[in-house]
C-alpha cells in the first residue's frame, strides 16, 4: 500500500477506510471484484490494446532490453484512460453497494 | 442516485464517493500490472509475438466478408437448388427433400415402417401376401419388435414387406401420401 499510516494519528475517516479495505479483502470481495473487472477488459478488447501498446514499447526498446518498469510506464497511463466508462460503471456499482453494506 | 440509507457514522456521501473511486483506481492499476508483467514474462521467454505471421499467410487466411459466401469464401447455399436423381424410383428430387424421400422410398428409417405399419393396420383387404395375415396383429406393436421380428424371417419376406408397402397406397385413400406419388408408384 501506499500509505503509511500511523495508527496513533489516524483520523476516524481513515480508520474507518483501513477497516473497509480489511473487510473487502477478508470477505473475498475484491479478488471477485479483480476478477469481475479482467473479464470485462478482456471483453472489450482493452486488454488487447494495452498489448498493441506494449508492442510498441518493446519495439522501440527491444525485445533484449525492456524492462518491467519500461513496460509500466509506458501502458499504466493510457491503460487507466482506455477503461471504457460502462465498465468504471458497473465496478463503482458493486463497491458502492459493499460500502454501503459494511460501512457501519 | 441510489439512495443509500444506510447510516454513514463518520463519512457523507462525497467521501464515500471517493473513496469508491480509489478503490476502482487501485483495482485498474493491479490489471494493468498484471498485463504488464505477463507481457514482460511472455517477452522474456520468447513467446510475446508467437501469433505473429508474415503478411502473406495473414492474407491467405483472411476473414471473407462478401455476399452469397462465408466466412472462409465457401459458396453456403450451392446444393439448395440442386436436383438428385433418386436410384430407387428414378425421379428426381430436390436436394433438401431428397434425404426423407430416400427414407419413404427405400421403406427404412423410422417414419416410413410407421406410416407403413399404419396402413397395414388400417385393413387392407386385397392383398394376398402371405406375410400379411400372420403380421397383421404384431403391427400394432411398437416399431422395434415388428422390426426384430422381420430380421427373424428370411430375405423373402423383406421384398414382400416392400411389396404390401406399396400395394395399399392403391386401394388406401387415406394414404398419408400425396396423390402425385400414388401416380408413380403405379407404374
Amino acid at each position: 500500500m501506499r500509505r503509511e499510516m500511523c495508527f496513533i494519528n489516524m483520523s476516524k475517516e481513515s480508520q474507518m477506510r483501513a477497516a473497509i479495505n480489511q473487510k473487502l479483502i477478508e470477505m473475498g470481495e475484491r479478488e471477485r471484484l479483480k476478477e469481475l473487472l479482467r473479464a470485462k477488459l478482456i471483453e472489450c478488447g482493452w486488454r488487447d490494446q494495452l498489448k498493441a501498446l506494449c508492442k510498441e514499447v518493446i519495439k522501440e526498446k527491444g525485445i533484449e532490453n525492456v524492462t518491467v518498469e519500461d513496460l509500466v510506464a509506458g501502458v499504466t497511463p493510457k491503460g487507466r484512460a482506455l477503461v471504457p466508462d460502462s465498465v468504471k460503471k458497473e465496478l463503482l456499482q458493486r463497491i458502492r453497494a459493499f460500502l454501503a453494506q459494511h460501512s457501519t | 442516485m441510489k439512495m443509500e440509507d444506510v447510516s454513514l457514522s463518520s463519512m457523507d456521501n462525497s467521501k464515500m464517493e471517493g473513496f469508491a473511486q480509489e478503490i476502482l483506481s487501485d483495482l485498474v492499476e493491479d490489471a494493468c500490472l498484471g498485463l504488464c508483467f505477463e507481457v514482460h514474462r511472455a517477452v522474456k521467454q520468447g513467446y510475446f509475438f508467437m501469433d505473429d505471421t508474415d503478411q502473406e499467410s495473414m492474407k491467405d487466411f483472411e476473414i471473407v466478408d462478401q455476399p452469397g459466401v462465408d466466412i472462409f469464401g465457401q459458396v453456403y447455399n450451392q446444393w439448395k437448388n440442386k436436383e438428385c436423381v433418386c436410384p430407387n424410383c428414378s425421379r428426381s428430387i430436390a436436394a433438401s427433400r431428397f434425404a426423407p424421400h430416400l427414407e419413404k422410398c427405400l421403406g427404412m428409417g423410422r417414419n416410413s415402417s410407421r406410416i407403413a405399419n399404419r396402413r397395414i393396420a388400417s385393413g387392407n383387404n386385397t392383398n394376398k401376401s402371405e406375410s400379411d395375415q400372420e403380421d397383421n396383429d404384431d403391427v400394432n406393436d411398437n416399431d422395434w419388435s415388428y422390426g426384430a421380428e422381420k430380421k427373424a424371417k428370411k430375405r423373402k419376406s423383406d421384398k414382400v414387406f416392400l411389396h404390401s408397402l406399396k400395394q395399399p397406397v392403391l386401394s388406401n385413400p387415406n394414404s398419408p401420401r400425396r396423390s402425385k406419388s400414388m401416380k408413380h408408384k403405379n407404374d
